[in-house]
Protein backbone atom coordinates (compact mmCIF):
# COMPACT_ATOMS: atom_id res chain seq x y z
CA UNK A 1 0.00 0.00 0.00
CA UNK A 2 1.53 3.43 -0.79
CA UNK A 3 2.06 5.64 2.57
CA UNK A 4 -0.62 8.86 2.56
CA UNK A 5 -1.63 11.60 4.54
CA UNK A 6 -5.11 13.07 5.08
CA UNK A 7 -5.35 15.44 2.94
CA UNK A 8 -8.44 17.39 1.41
CA UNK A 9 -8.86 14.50 -1.70
CA UNK A 10 -9.06 11.76 0.61
CA UNK A 11 -12.08 14.27 2.49
CA UNK A 12 -13.69 15.00 -1.08
CA UNK A 13 -13.77 10.78 -1.44
CA UNK A 14 -15.41 10.10 1.38
CA UNK A 15 -17.97 12.84 0.50
CA UNK A 16 -18.94 11.09 -3.07
CA UNK A 17 -19.00 7.95 -1.55
CA UNK A 18 -21.35 8.78 0.90
CA UNK A 19 -23.42 10.60 -1.60
CA UNK A 20 -23.66 7.72 -4.10
CA UNK A 21 -24.29 5.22 -1.21
CA UNK A 22 -27.69 7.31 -0.58
CA UNK A 23 -27.87 7.57 -4.13
CA UNK A 24 -27.81 3.85 -4.55
CA UNK A 25 -30.03 3.04 -1.48
CA UNK A 26 -32.69 5.48 -1.94
CA UNK A 27 -35.02 4.09 -4.68
CA UNK A 28 -34.47 0.54 -2.53
CA UNK A 29 -35.41 2.49 0.43
CA UNK A 30 -38.30 4.03 -1.49
CA UNK A 31 -39.17 0.35 -2.52
CA UNK A 32 -39.36 -1.24 0.67
CA UNK A 33 -41.12 0.88 2.63
CA UNK A 34 -43.76 1.84 0.00
CA UNK A 35 -44.41 -2.21 -0.30
CA UNK A 36 -46.10 -1.49 3.35
CA UNK A 37 -48.17 1.71 2.85
CA UNK A 38 -51.51 2.16 1.35
CA UNK A 39 -51.83 3.87 -1.54
CA UNK A 40 -52.09 7.71 0.07
CA UNK A 41 -49.25 7.73 1.76
CA UNK A 42 -46.56 6.46 -0.75
CA UNK A 43 -46.64 9.87 -1.72
CA UNK A 44 -46.57 11.77 1.29
CA UNK A 45 -43.40 14.16 1.12
CA UNK A 46 -41.52 14.67 2.53
CA UNK A 47 -40.97 11.14 2.64
CA UNK A 48 -41.32 8.58 5.37
CA UNK A 49 -39.12 5.80 5.09
CA UNK A 50 -40.72 4.04 8.22
CA UNK A 51 -44.11 3.44 7.51
CA UNK A 52 -46.19 5.10 10.10
CA UNK A 53 -49.15 2.57 9.36
CA UNK A 54 -47.74 -0.32 8.45
CA UNK A 55 -49.72 -2.56 6.38
CA UNK A 56 -49.42 -6.04 4.62
CA UNK A 57 -51.94 -5.70 2.54
CA UNK A 58 -49.86 -5.32 -0.21
CA UNK A 59 -48.19 -8.40 -0.31
CA UNK A 60 -51.18 -10.15 0.24
CA UNK A 61 -52.66 -9.11 -3.22
CA UNK A 62 -49.89 -10.67 -4.40
CA UNK A 63 -51.01 -14.23 -2.81
CA UNK A 64 -52.65 -15.45 -6.45
CA UNK A 65 -50.42 -15.46 -8.73
CA UNK A 66 -46.75 -14.64 -7.08
CA UNK A 67 -46.09 -18.08 -5.31
CA UNK A 68 -46.49 -19.50 -8.56
CA UNK A 69 -44.16 -16.80 -10.17
CA UNK A 70 -41.79 -17.74 -7.56
CA UNK A 71 -41.58 -21.31 -8.03
CA UNK A 72 -41.46 -21.34 -11.70
CA UNK A 73 -38.04 -19.09 -11.29
CA UNK A 74 -36.65 -21.06 -8.82
CA UNK A 75 -37.65 -24.40 -10.85
CA UNK A 76 -35.55 -23.01 -14.33
CA UNK A 77 -32.82 -20.76 -12.84
CA UNK A 78 -32.14 -24.27 -11.23
CA UNK A 79 -31.73 -26.63 -14.16
CA UNK A 80 -29.95 -23.80 -16.18
CA UNK A 81 -27.79 -23.06 -13.76
CA UNK A 82 -26.89 -27.19 -13.74
CA UNK A 83 -27.43 -26.99 -17.75
CA UNK A 84 -24.52 -23.90 -17.57
CA UNK A 85 -22.31 -26.16 -15.27
CA UNK A 86 -22.64 -28.66 -17.35
CA UNK A 87 -21.77 -27.30 -20.83
CA UNK A 88 -19.10 -24.62 -19.04
CA UNK A 89 -17.01 -27.63 -17.54
CA UNK A 90 -17.25 -30.11 -20.33
CA UNK A 91 -16.23 -27.40 -22.90
CA UNK A 92 -13.75 -25.79 -20.88
CA UNK A 93 -12.03 -28.66 -20.66
CA UNK A 94 -12.38 -29.53 -24.07
CA UNK A 95 -10.68 -26.31 -25.19
CA UNK A 96 -8.52 -25.85 -22.80
CA UNK A 97 -7.11 -29.41 -21.96
CA UNK A 98 -7.48 -32.10 -24.66
CA UNK A 99 -5.77 -31.60 -27.90
CA UNK A 100 -7.70 -31.63 -31.20
CA UNK A 101 -7.10 -29.99 -34.61
CA UNK A 102 -8.76 -26.48 -34.88
CA UNK A 103 -9.89 -26.60 -31.07
CA UNK A 104 -8.86 -22.61 -30.99
CA UNK A 105 -10.59 -21.78 -34.41
CA UNK A 106 -14.05 -23.74 -32.83
CA UNK A 107 -13.27 -21.79 -29.23
CA UNK A 108 -13.66 -18.34 -31.04
CA UNK A 109 -16.66 -19.38 -33.14
CA UNK A 110 -18.29 -20.94 -29.65
CA UNK A 111 -17.19 -17.81 -27.50
CA UNK A 112 -17.63 -14.97 -30.21
CA UNK A 113 -21.22 -15.94 -31.51
CA UNK A 114 -22.10 -16.12 -27.36
CA UNK A 115 -20.96 -12.52 -27.31
CA UNK A 116 -23.69 -11.71 -30.21
CA UNK A 117 -26.52 -9.80 -28.86
CA UNK A 118 -29.76 -12.44 -28.81
CA UNK A 119 -31.81 -9.79 -29.93
CA UNK A 120 -29.77 -10.16 -33.60
CA UNK A 121 -30.66 -13.80 -34.04
CA UNK A 122 -34.23 -14.27 -31.83
CA UNK A 123 -36.48 -14.26 -34.55
CA UNK A 124 -35.29 -17.37 -36.34
CA UNK A 125 -34.61 -19.47 -33.04
CA UNK A 126 -37.94 -18.24 -31.74
CA UNK A 127 -39.16 -19.76 -35.53
CA UNK A 128 -37.27 -22.50 -34.81
CA UNK A 129 -38.41 -23.28 -30.89
CA UNK A 130 -42.06 -23.19 -32.57
CA UNK A 131 -41.58 -25.79 -35.19
CA UNK A 132 -39.87 -28.58 -32.89
CA UNK A 133 -43.06 -27.48 -30.49
CA UNK A 134 -41.54 -26.28 -27.84
CA UNK A 135 -42.78 -22.62 -27.72
CA UNK A 136 -44.56 -21.90 -24.54
CA UNK A 137 -42.75 -24.29 -22.15
CA UNK A 138 -40.27 -24.36 -19.61
CA UNK A 139 -37.86 -26.35 -21.80
CA UNK A 140 -37.66 -23.55 -24.10
CA UNK A 141 -35.81 -21.34 -21.95
CA UNK A 142 -33.41 -24.10 -20.95
CA UNK A 143 -32.22 -24.57 -24.27
CA UNK A 144 -31.84 -21.28 -25.41
CA UNK A 145 -30.05 -20.21 -21.76
CA UNK A 146 -27.88 -23.69 -21.66
CA UNK A 147 -24.96 -22.04 -23.24
CA UNK A 148 -22.82 -19.43 -21.71
CA UNK A 149 -19.64 -17.36 -22.90
CA UNK A 150 -18.87 -16.26 -19.86
CA UNK A 151 -18.96 -19.66 -18.11
CA UNK A 152 -17.33 -21.67 -20.61
CA UNK A 153 -14.49 -18.83 -20.65
CA UNK A 154 -14.18 -19.15 -16.79
CA UNK A 155 -13.61 -22.54 -16.96
CA UNK A 156 -11.02 -22.66 -19.73
CA UNK A 157 -8.72 -19.96 -17.75
CA UNK A 158 -8.79 -21.95 -14.91
CA UNK A 159 -8.41 -25.22 -16.30
CA UNK A 160 -5.19 -23.81 -18.04
CA UNK A 161 -3.93 -22.97 -14.56
CA UNK A 162 -3.50 -27.45 -13.44
CA UNK A 163 -0.53 -28.36 -15.18
CA UNK A 164 -0.52 -30.84 -17.31
CA UNK A 165 1.52 -33.37 -15.50
CA UNK A 166 -1.67 -34.25 -13.26
CA UNK A 167 -2.99 -35.36 -16.12
CA UNK A 168 -0.70 -37.16 -17.39
CA UNK A 169 0.60 -38.90 -14.71
CA UNK A 170 -3.26 -40.02 -13.91
CA UNK A 171 -3.30 -41.11 -17.87
CA UNK A 172 -0.17 -43.61 -16.74
CA UNK A 173 -2.01 -44.58 -14.02
CA UNK A 174 -5.02 -45.67 -16.25
CA UNK A 175 -7.45 -43.21 -16.05
CA UNK A 176 -9.65 -42.63 -18.83
CA UNK A 177 -10.32 -38.91 -19.63
CA UNK A 178 -13.42 -38.48 -17.88
CA UNK A 179 -12.65 -40.18 -14.58
CA UNK A 180 -9.73 -37.62 -15.10
CA UNK A 181 -12.08 -34.83 -15.41
CA UNK A 182 -14.79 -35.82 -12.54
CA UNK A 183 -12.29 -37.49 -9.80
CA UNK A 184 -9.05 -34.88 -10.35
CA UNK A 185 -10.21 -31.72 -12.62
CA UNK A 186 -13.85 -31.20 -10.49
CA UNK A 187 -12.53 -30.96 -7.03
CA UNK A 188 -9.96 -28.58 -8.12
CA UNK A 189 -12.09 -26.27 -9.72
CA UNK A 190 -14.50 -25.98 -6.34
CA UNK A 191 -14.58 -22.29 -6.36
CA UNK A 192 -14.69 -21.33 -9.70
CA UNK A 193 -17.71 -23.85 -9.67
CA UNK A 194 -19.44 -21.63 -6.99
CA UNK A 195 -18.51 -18.39 -9.00
CA UNK A 196 -20.05 -20.07 -12.05
CA UNK A 197 -22.76 -20.84 -10.24
CA UNK A 198 -23.61 -17.70 -8.47
CA UNK A 199 -23.34 -15.92 -11.66
CA UNK A 200 -25.80 -17.66 -13.75
CA UNK A 201 -28.36 -17.65 -11.19
CA UNK A 202 -27.84 -14.59 -10.83
CA UNK A 203 -28.34 -13.98 -14.51
CA UNK A 204 -31.72 -16.46 -15.36
CA UNK A 205 -33.33 -15.34 -12.18
CA UNK A 206 -33.44 -11.81 -13.74
CA UNK A 207 -33.43 -12.53 -17.05
CA UNK A 208 -36.68 -10.92 -18.79
CA UNK A 209 -36.12 -10.92 -22.71
CA UNK A 210 -36.57 -15.13 -23.47
CA UNK A 211 -39.52 -15.67 -20.90
CA UNK A 212 -41.02 -12.60 -22.70
CA UNK A 213 -40.71 -13.80 -25.99
CA UNK A 214 -41.13 -17.62 -25.34
CA UNK A 215 -44.01 -17.81 -22.63
CA UNK A 216 -47.57 -16.70 -22.57
CA UNK A 217 -49.02 -19.25 -19.94
CA UNK A 218 -49.89 -17.77 -16.95
CA UNK A 219 -49.06 -20.48 -15.22
CA UNK A 220 -45.37 -21.18 -16.74
CA UNK A 221 -44.48 -17.47 -16.23
CA UNK A 222 -41.06 -16.79 -14.11
CA UNK A 223 -40.85 -13.65 -11.85
CA UNK A 224 -39.51 -10.63 -13.98
CA UNK A 225 -42.22 -11.68 -16.44
CA UNK A 226 -45.06 -12.17 -13.87
CA UNK A 227 -43.73 -8.30 -12.27
CA UNK A 228 -43.80 -6.90 -15.54
CA UNK A 229 -47.13 -7.84 -16.44
CA UNK A 230 -48.66 -7.44 -13.20
CA UNK A 231 -47.12 -3.90 -13.09
CA UNK A 232 -49.08 -3.26 -16.54
CA UNK A 233 -51.82 -4.20 -15.47
CA UNK A 234 -52.28 -2.54 -11.73
CA UNK A 235 -49.71 0.31 -12.91
CA UNK A 236 -52.15 3.08 -10.75
CA UNK A 237 -51.67 0.51 -7.82
CA UNK A 238 -48.34 1.14 -6.88
CA UNK A 239 -47.99 -0.46 -3.23
CA UNK A 240 -48.68 -4.08 -4.86
CA UNK A 241 -46.06 -2.97 -7.50
CA UNK A 242 -43.57 -2.09 -5.00
CA UNK A 243 -43.96 -5.68 -2.68
CA UNK A 244 -43.96 -7.63 -5.90
CA UNK A 245 -40.46 -5.96 -6.37
CA UNK A 246 -39.37 -5.95 -3.09
CA UNK A 247 -39.89 -10.23 -3.08
CA UNK A 248 -37.95 -10.55 -6.66
CA UNK A 249 -34.83 -8.95 -5.44
CA UNK A 250 -35.07 -10.74 -2.00
CA UNK A 251 -33.45 -14.04 -3.30
CA UNK A 252 -30.51 -12.08 -5.41
CA UNK A 253 -29.87 -9.89 -2.73
CA UNK A 254 -29.39 -12.34 0.46
CA UNK A 255 -26.98 -14.23 -2.57
CA UNK A 256 -25.39 -11.40 -2.81
CA UNK A 257 -24.44 -10.36 0.52
CA UNK A 258 -23.31 -13.98 1.68
CA UNK A 259 -21.52 -14.55 -1.89
CA UNK A 260 -20.20 -11.28 -2.58
CA UNK A 261 -16.60 -12.30 -2.82
CA UNK A 262 -16.93 -15.02 -5.33
CA UNK A 263 -19.20 -12.56 -7.57
CA UNK A 264 -16.60 -9.94 -7.39
CA UNK A 265 -14.26 -12.57 -8.20
CA UNK A 266 -15.74 -13.89 -11.05
CA UNK A 267 -16.07 -10.07 -12.97
CA UNK A 268 -12.40 -10.38 -12.17
CA UNK A 269 -11.43 -13.52 -13.82
CA UNK A 270 -13.66 -13.00 -17.09
CA UNK A 271 -12.80 -8.96 -17.08
CA UNK A 272 -9.21 -9.37 -17.36
CA UNK A 273 -8.37 -12.10 -19.62
CA UNK A 274 -5.23 -13.68 -17.76
CA UNK B 1 8.18 -28.07 -23.15
CA UNK B 2 7.65 -31.24 -24.34
CA UNK B 3 6.39 -30.13 -27.90
CA UNK B 4 7.10 -33.05 -29.54
CA UNK B 5 5.99 -35.69 -27.99
CA UNK B 6 2.32 -33.67 -28.24
CA UNK B 7 -0.43 -35.73 -29.59
CA UNK B 8 -3.79 -35.56 -30.38
CA UNK B 9 -6.93 -37.06 -27.98
CA UNK B 10 -8.67 -39.44 -29.42
CA UNK B 11 -12.02 -38.69 -31.35
CA UNK B 12 -14.02 -40.07 -28.94
CA UNK B 13 -12.98 -38.12 -26.16
CA UNK B 14 -13.05 -35.04 -27.80
CA UNK B 15 -16.30 -35.27 -28.39
CA UNK B 16 -18.29 -36.39 -25.25
CA UNK B 17 -16.77 -33.20 -23.91
CA UNK B 18 -17.59 -31.17 -26.62
CA UNK B 19 -20.86 -32.20 -27.71
CA UNK B 20 -22.73 -31.16 -24.52
CA UNK B 21 -22.26 -27.86 -25.23
CA UNK B 22 -21.27 -27.55 -29.05
CA UNK B 23 -23.92 -29.33 -30.35
CA UNK B 24 -26.73 -27.40 -28.38
CA UNK B 25 -24.58 -24.39 -29.39
CA UNK B 26 -25.06 -25.05 -32.86
CA UNK B 27 -28.53 -25.57 -33.17
CA UNK B 28 -29.65 -22.70 -31.11
CA UNK B 29 -27.21 -20.09 -31.27
CA UNK B 30 -25.20 -20.36 -34.55
CA UNK B 31 -27.79 -21.61 -36.44
CA UNK B 32 -30.13 -19.16 -35.69
CA UNK B 33 -27.68 -16.51 -36.32
CA UNK B 34 -26.73 -17.53 -39.73
CA UNK B 35 -30.41 -17.97 -40.35
CA UNK B 36 -30.88 -14.59 -39.60
CA UNK B 37 -28.91 -13.45 -42.32
CA UNK B 38 -30.69 -15.25 -44.41
CA UNK B 39 -33.95 -14.23 -43.03
CA UNK B 40 -33.09 -10.34 -43.60
CA UNK B 41 -33.30 -11.16 -47.68
CA UNK B 42 -37.03 -12.48 -47.33
CA UNK B 43 -40.36 -10.97 -46.90
CA UNK B 44 -41.03 -13.60 -44.34
CA UNK B 45 -44.10 -12.29 -41.81
CA UNK B 46 -43.93 -15.51 -39.73
CA UNK B 47 -46.83 -17.05 -41.84
CA UNK B 48 -46.94 -20.02 -45.05
CA UNK B 49 -45.20 -17.38 -47.88
CA UNK B 50 -41.66 -16.89 -47.70
CA UNK B 51 -40.03 -15.35 -50.95
CA UNK B 52 -36.41 -13.60 -52.00
CA UNK B 53 -36.71 -9.74 -51.80
CA UNK B 54 -32.94 -9.59 -52.15
CA UNK B 55 -31.87 -5.79 -50.52
CA UNK B 56 -35.49 -4.70 -50.45
CA UNK B 57 -35.58 -4.77 -46.50
CA UNK B 58 -32.13 -2.98 -46.22
CA UNK B 59 -32.77 -0.40 -48.11
CA UNK B 60 -36.34 -0.02 -46.62
CA UNK B 61 -34.83 0.42 -43.67
CA UNK B 62 -32.27 3.15 -44.64
CA UNK B 63 -35.34 5.21 -46.28
CA UNK B 64 -37.64 5.14 -42.94
CA UNK B 65 -37.76 7.36 -40.72
CA UNK B 66 -38.78 4.98 -38.18
CA UNK B 67 -35.60 3.35 -38.35
CA UNK B 68 -33.42 6.31 -38.63
CA UNK B 69 -35.04 7.67 -35.43
CA UNK B 70 -34.32 4.49 -33.54
CA UNK B 71 -30.74 4.76 -34.92
CA UNK B 72 -30.27 8.45 -33.85
CA UNK B 73 -32.04 7.27 -30.18
CA UNK B 74 -29.71 4.74 -29.81
CA UNK B 75 -26.31 6.22 -30.61
CA UNK B 76 -27.56 9.10 -28.10
CA UNK B 77 -28.28 6.30 -25.40
CA UNK B 78 -24.79 4.72 -26.01
CA UNK B 79 -22.95 7.50 -25.93
CA UNK B 80 -24.70 8.75 -22.67
CA UNK B 81 -24.53 5.80 -20.80
CA UNK B 82 -20.85 4.84 -21.89
CA UNK B 83 -19.70 8.02 -21.24
CA UNK B 84 -21.11 8.35 -17.29
CA UNK B 85 -20.66 4.57 -16.15
CA UNK B 86 -17.23 4.80 -17.24
CA UNK B 87 -16.23 7.89 -15.65
CA UNK B 88 -18.54 7.65 -12.61
CA UNK B 89 -16.65 3.87 -12.59
CA UNK B 90 -13.50 5.52 -13.10
CA UNK B 91 -13.83 7.86 -10.70
CA UNK B 92 -15.46 5.59 -7.50
CA UNK B 93 -12.56 2.95 -8.28
CA UNK B 94 -9.87 5.48 -7.67
CA UNK B 95 -10.98 6.65 -4.66
CA UNK B 96 -11.80 3.25 -3.26
CA UNK B 97 -8.28 2.38 -4.32
CA UNK B 98 -7.14 4.55 -1.40
CA UNK B 99 -7.22 3.85 2.75
CA UNK B 100 -10.60 4.08 2.86
CA UNK B 101 -12.30 3.34 6.14
CA UNK B 102 -15.56 0.74 5.36
CA UNK B 103 -13.85 0.30 1.92
CA UNK B 104 -15.68 -2.97 1.13
CA UNK B 105 -19.16 -1.54 2.37
CA UNK B 106 -18.65 0.89 0.09
CA UNK B 107 -17.85 -1.61 -3.23
CA UNK B 108 -20.80 -4.00 -1.67
CA UNK B 109 -23.80 -0.98 -1.69
CA UNK B 110 -22.65 0.90 -5.12
CA UNK B 111 -22.39 -2.85 -7.07
CA UNK B 112 -25.67 -3.61 -5.50
CA UNK B 113 -27.99 -2.58 -8.22
CA UNK B 114 -25.99 -4.48 -10.70
CA UNK B 115 -27.00 -7.60 -9.45
CA UNK B 116 -30.91 -6.89 -8.53
CA UNK B 117 -34.16 -7.47 -11.31
CA UNK B 118 -34.06 -4.63 -13.86
CA UNK B 119 -37.70 -4.79 -13.76
CA UNK B 120 -37.97 -4.04 -10.03
CA UNK B 121 -35.33 -1.35 -10.27
CA UNK B 122 -37.38 0.06 -13.05
CA UNK B 123 -40.62 -0.22 -11.19
CA UNK B 124 -39.68 1.93 -8.29
CA UNK B 125 -37.74 4.31 -10.24
CA UNK B 126 -41.51 5.13 -11.98
CA UNK B 127 -42.58 6.42 -8.57
CA UNK B 128 -39.78 8.20 -7.60
CA UNK B 129 -40.37 9.99 -11.34
CA UNK B 130 -44.06 9.98 -10.88
CA UNK B 131 -44.82 13.38 -13.02
CA UNK B 132 -47.73 14.19 -10.42
CA UNK B 133 -46.61 13.44 -6.99
CA UNK B 134 -42.91 11.78 -7.46
CA UNK B 135 -40.28 12.76 -4.67
CA UNK B 136 -38.01 13.70 -7.17
CA UNK B 137 -40.40 16.67 -8.64
CA UNK B 138 -41.86 16.84 -4.83
CA UNK B 139 -38.11 18.04 -4.35
CA UNK B 140 -37.84 19.75 -7.33
CA UNK B 141 -40.08 22.57 -6.43
CA UNK B 142 -39.41 22.45 -2.49
CA UNK B 143 -36.28 23.81 -3.71
CA UNK B 144 -37.27 26.35 -6.52
CA UNK B 145 -37.61 24.06 -9.40
CA UNK B 146 -40.09 23.55 -11.88
CA UNK B 147 -41.66 19.97 -12.07
CA UNK B 148 -40.31 18.05 -15.24
CA UNK B 149 -42.28 15.05 -16.67
CA UNK B 150 -39.54 12.81 -16.65
CA UNK B 151 -40.87 9.55 -18.52
CA UNK B 152 -44.29 11.01 -19.68
CA UNK B 153 -42.72 13.50 -22.17
CA UNK B 154 -40.49 12.82 -25.33
CA UNK B 155 -37.96 15.59 -24.37
CA UNK B 156 -37.06 13.76 -21.11
CA UNK B 157 -37.96 10.03 -21.23
CA UNK B 158 -34.93 9.45 -22.61
CA UNK B 159 -32.86 10.84 -20.25
CA UNK B 160 -34.91 9.33 -17.55
CA UNK B 161 -34.14 6.19 -19.06
CA UNK B 162 -30.35 6.58 -19.37
CA UNK B 163 -30.06 8.12 -15.49
CA UNK B 164 -31.37 4.74 -14.62
CA UNK B 165 -29.37 2.64 -16.43
CA UNK B 166 -26.53 4.66 -15.32
CA UNK B 167 -27.41 4.41 -11.97
CA UNK B 168 -27.73 0.27 -12.17
CA UNK B 169 -24.51 -0.63 -13.85
CA UNK B 170 -21.56 1.80 -13.00
CA UNK B 171 -20.70 0.17 -10.19
CA UNK B 172 -20.27 -2.84 -12.62
CA UNK B 173 -17.22 -0.77 -14.46
CA UNK B 174 -16.39 0.51 -10.67
CA UNK B 175 -15.43 -3.58 -9.40
CA UNK B 176 -13.69 -4.16 -12.97
CA UNK B 177 -11.25 -0.99 -12.71
CA UNK B 178 -10.60 -1.38 -9.17
CA UNK B 179 -9.65 -4.97 -9.69
CA UNK B 180 -7.49 -3.18 -12.60
CA UNK B 181 -5.80 -0.75 -10.23
CA UNK B 182 -5.06 -3.08 -7.72
CA UNK B 183 -2.78 -4.87 -10.50
CA UNK B 184 -0.53 -1.78 -10.53
CA UNK B 185 3.09 -2.66 -9.58
CA UNK B 186 3.77 -0.33 -6.66
CA UNK B 187 6.99 -0.09 -7.84
CA UNK B 188 6.22 2.09 -10.32
CA UNK B 189 4.62 4.65 -7.58
CA UNK B 190 7.41 4.79 -5.75
CA UNK B 191 9.74 5.22 -8.48
CA UNK B 192 7.43 8.31 -9.79
CA UNK B 193 7.85 9.43 -6.22
CA UNK B 194 11.35 8.93 -6.20
CA UNK B 195 11.47 11.39 -9.61
CA UNK B 196 9.46 13.83 -7.84
CA UNK B 197 5.87 13.10 -8.83
CA UNK B 198 2.78 14.75 -7.14
CA UNK B 199 -0.32 12.83 -7.24
CA UNK B 200 -1.46 14.74 -10.26
CA UNK B 201 1.14 13.16 -12.51
CA UNK B 202 1.24 9.99 -10.90
CA UNK B 203 -1.70 9.47 -11.88
CA UNK B 204 -1.41 10.98 -15.58
CA UNK B 205 1.93 9.08 -16.20
CA UNK B 206 1.51 5.81 -14.12
CA UNK B 207 -2.45 5.08 -13.18
CA UNK B 208 -3.76 5.80 -16.45
CA UNK B 209 -1.26 4.33 -18.80
CA UNK B 210 -1.27 1.18 -16.60
CA UNK B 211 -4.79 1.04 -16.28
CA UNK B 212 -5.43 1.27 -20.19
CA UNK B 213 -6.17 -2.25 -20.96
CA UNK B 214 -8.95 -2.55 -18.74
CA UNK B 215 -10.10 0.78 -19.31
CA UNK B 216 -10.32 -0.58 -23.29
CA UNK B 217 -12.25 -3.57 -22.23
CA UNK B 218 -14.46 -1.50 -20.06
CA UNK B 219 -15.30 0.27 -23.03
CA UNK B 220 -16.16 -2.28 -25.22
CA UNK B 221 -18.16 -4.20 -22.47
CA UNK B 222 -20.21 -0.92 -21.98
CA UNK B 223 -21.01 -0.55 -25.76
CA UNK B 224 -21.95 -3.73 -26.41
CA UNK B 225 -24.43 -3.63 -23.02
CA UNK B 226 -25.30 -0.35 -23.75
CA UNK B 227 -26.29 -1.70 -27.50
CA UNK B 228 -28.68 -4.50 -26.34
CA UNK B 229 -30.90 -2.04 -23.27
CA UNK B 230 -34.78 -3.68 -23.58
CA UNK B 231 -35.80 -4.16 -20.45
CA UNK B 232 -35.83 -0.91 -18.77
CA UNK B 233 -37.40 0.97 -22.20
CA UNK B 234 -39.87 -2.15 -22.27
CA UNK B 235 -40.81 -1.45 -18.23
CA UNK B 236 -40.24 2.34 -17.90
CA UNK B 237 -41.82 3.28 -21.44
CA UNK B 238 -45.17 1.83 -22.15
CA UNK B 239 -44.45 -2.34 -22.85
CA UNK B 240 -45.67 -3.61 -25.77
CA UNK B 241 -46.65 -1.18 -27.41
CA UNK B 242 -43.72 0.70 -25.89
CA UNK B 243 -40.69 3.02 -27.40
CA UNK B 244 -41.68 6.32 -24.77
CA UNK B 245 -44.23 9.36 -26.07
CA UNK B 246 -43.73 9.55 -29.41
CA UNK B 247 -40.69 6.76 -30.09
CA UNK B 248 -38.69 9.27 -28.21
CA UNK B 249 -37.23 5.70 -26.56
CA UNK B 250 -37.32 3.57 -29.13
CA UNK B 251 -33.98 1.79 -29.74
CA UNK B 252 -32.71 -0.39 -32.21
CA UNK B 253 -33.34 -3.23 -30.51
CA UNK B 254 -36.83 -2.23 -29.31
CA UNK B 255 -37.54 -1.66 -32.76
CA UNK B 256 -36.47 -5.06 -34.13
CA UNK B 257 -38.68 -6.27 -31.21
CA UNK B 258 -41.47 -4.55 -32.38
CA UNK B 259 -41.32 -4.92 -35.60
CA UNK B 260 -41.16 -8.65 -35.40
CA UNK B 261 -43.56 -9.90 -32.60
CA UNK B 262 -45.93 -6.63 -32.86
CA UNK B 263 -46.78 -6.30 -36.67
CA UNK B 264 -44.74 -9.77 -37.71
CA UNK B 265 -42.54 -8.43 -40.01
CA UNK B 266 -39.57 -10.75 -39.25
CA UNK B 267 -38.14 -10.31 -42.54
CA UNK B 268 -37.62 -6.27 -42.31
CA UNK B 269 -36.75 -7.44 -38.44
CA UNK B 270 -33.92 -9.56 -39.16
CA UNK B 271 -32.00 -6.76 -41.23
CA UNK B 272 -32.57 -4.45 -38.64
CA UNK B 273 -30.77 -6.84 -36.77
CA UNK B 274 -28.17 -7.45 -39.13
CA UNK B 275 -27.56 -3.68 -39.35
CA UNK B 276 -27.23 -3.75 -35.61
CA UNK B 277 -24.98 -6.37 -35.60
CA UNK B 278 -23.04 -4.72 -38.17
CA UNK B 279 -22.43 -1.85 -36.36
CA UNK B 280 -21.34 -3.37 -33.04
CA UNK B 281 -18.78 -5.20 -35.28
CA UNK B 282 -17.53 -2.01 -36.62
CA UNK B 283 -17.54 -0.46 -33.48
CA UNK B 284 -15.73 -3.41 -31.95
CA UNK B 285 -12.93 -3.45 -34.54
CA UNK B 286 -12.39 0.27 -34.76
CA UNK B 287 -11.50 0.18 -31.12
CA UNK B 288 -9.18 -2.81 -31.24
CA UNK B 289 -7.64 -1.31 -34.09
CA UNK B 290 -7.24 2.26 -32.00
CA UNK B 291 -6.59 -0.25 -28.80
CA UNK B 292 -3.06 -0.28 -30.41
CA UNK B 293 -2.00 3.89 -29.99
CA UNK B 294 -3.39 4.37 -26.78
CA UNK B 295 -3.16 1.08 -24.39
CA UNK B 296 -0.42 0.39 -22.92
CA UNK B 297 0.14 -3.82 -22.65
CA UNK B 298 3.74 -3.90 -21.24
CA UNK B 299 3.22 -4.72 -17.63
CA UNK B 300 6.02 -4.57 -15.29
Amino acid sequence: MRRKKINPWVILGYICLVVATLVVLFPLAVMVSSSFKDEMAIFDYPIKFIPENPILDNYRQLGEHFPRYIMNSFKVTIIIVIAQFITATTGGYAFAKLRWKGRDTVFLIYIGALMIPLQVYIIPQFILIRKIGLYDSHLALVLVSTFTALGTFLFKQFFMTIPDSLIESAKLDGATQIQIFTRIILPLSKPVIATQAILSFRWFWNDFFSPLIYITSEHLKTLPLGLADFASEYYTYYGPQMAASVLSIIPVMVLFFVAQKYIVQGIFTSGIKG
Amino acid sequence: MRRLLIKHDSVRDVLIFLLPSFLGFCIFILFPIIASVGLSFTNYRGGKTIAFVGLKNYLIAFHSSGFQEAFWVTLTFVVFTVFFQIVLGLVFALILNQKIVGRSFFRGIIFLPVVLSTIAISLAFMLIFNPQKGPVNNFLMSIGFDPLAWLASPKTSLMTVIIVTVWRQFGYYMVLLLCGLQTINPTLYEAAEIDGADSVRKFRHVTLPMLTPILFLCIILALIQAFQVFDQIFVLTGGQQGGGPAGSTTTLVFDIYLNAFNNWQMGYSCAEAIILLIIILVITVIQYKRQQKWVTYDII
